[in-house]
């Protein structure tokens, strides 16, 4: 089963580049490039390091289905508060 | 005057050399790095990318066939001359082949130059200055040769998953091999020697039986007990 993440998209909100994301969950950057293209599907222990690093819970980083996109998620917000 | 490498201009020192060390030379001196002007540049990092793309990589697998044929067909040359220097010449060409390959699982480990130097600098490759962009190429040179590489899981994993793949193809591979070599034996024009060739059969094949057991033996050897429900319970 192909796993999916917001990992690029968390990087572009932080502004953090593929190498200081490597650098500070002990992976090579290469790995967080095969991890955003959907190539490679994390173990446990680096899943947990990303979301941690990131300040989010696991589920919010890593989904078994596709994410919806955040502007979605915003609008529906907005119309649930509305 | 002594020259400062932070502030030397590059253009300035490239129009100064000549074609060969423009062209070629550079290659060979990784302790000048710190001059390489924005052509040689270039062209390192276009080299250091060689690796990541797959059609290059194909094209280094297609290699490896004509490779192994010519050490094979010259092993085969030397060995009929004279069995010690069939030895030495075998040797010395599986070392090599060895480093070739060797070689190549660091470069799939390796971090492309761009990356160290957000790494190494927290800038940009071409942020750097010469004198930073030098160390960068040097320390990845270094790196590369004396096999400094972080195996993280991904590079594990993909190792774990082509020694898998090949020892898919090997299972068969060798049940082809020792069938055709068990043929050759029984029905090959080789009266004289038929009983010597057919101990050399046995070997082979017991020694085909003994790879190809080798990961279930290992398993049942290192897995753990299989704890029961009523101790999973208890635990």
């Amino acid at each position: 089963m192909s796993m999916h993440n917001r990992i690029a998209v968390l990087r572009a909100e932080k502004k953090l580049s593929r190498a200081t994301l490597a650098s500070s969950v002990g992976v090579n950057p290469q790995t967080i490039g095969f991890l955003e293209r959907g190539d490679y599907t994390p173990s446990l222990e680096l899943a947990f390091k990303i979301a941690e690093h990131f300040g989010l819970p696991v589920e919010a980083v890593f989904s078994p289905r596709p994410f919806r996109t955040l502007s979605e998620q915003v609008y529906k917000l907005h119309k649930r508060e509305a | 005057m002594p020259l400062n490498m932070n502030n030397v201009n590059v253009n300035e020192v490239n129009k100064e050399r000549n074609w060969f060390w423009r062209k070629i030379g550079f290659w060979f001196v990784p302790v000048r790095a710190e001059t390489l002007g924005p052509e040689e540049w270039a062209k390192v990092r276009k080299m250091s990318r060689t690796g990541k793309r797959r059609t290059r990589r194909l094209l280094f697998a297609l290699l490896w066939v004509p490779v192994l044929a010519c050490e094979i067909a010259v092993s085969l040359r030397v060995v009929r001359l004279d069995p010690w220097a069939g030895l030495m010449s075998t040797a010395w060409l599986t070392v090599l082949l060895g480093l070739w390959v060797r070689s190549l699982r660091i470069g799939f480990a390796q971090v492309s130059l761009e990356d160290r130097a957000v790494m190494e600098y927290g800038a940009e490759f071409d942020a750097l200055k010469e004198k930073q962009r030098g160390e960068v190429f040097q320390r990845a040179v270094r790196d590369g040769l004396f096999g400094r590489v972080k195996v993280d899981e991904h590079e594990v994993e993909r190792r774990l998953q082509a020694q898998a793949a090949a020892y898919r193809l090997l299972g068969p591979a060798l049940v082809v091999f020792i069938t055709g070599y068990w043929g050759v034996c029984l029905f090959g024009p080789f009266e004289a020697t038929r009983s010597a060739l057919a101990v050399t059969a046995v070997v082979v094949t017991w020694l085909a039986a003994l790879v190809l057991a080798a990961p279930t033996m290992i398993r049942m050897w290192t897995q753990p007990d299989e704890p029961g429900e009523t101790a999973a319970v208890a635990e």
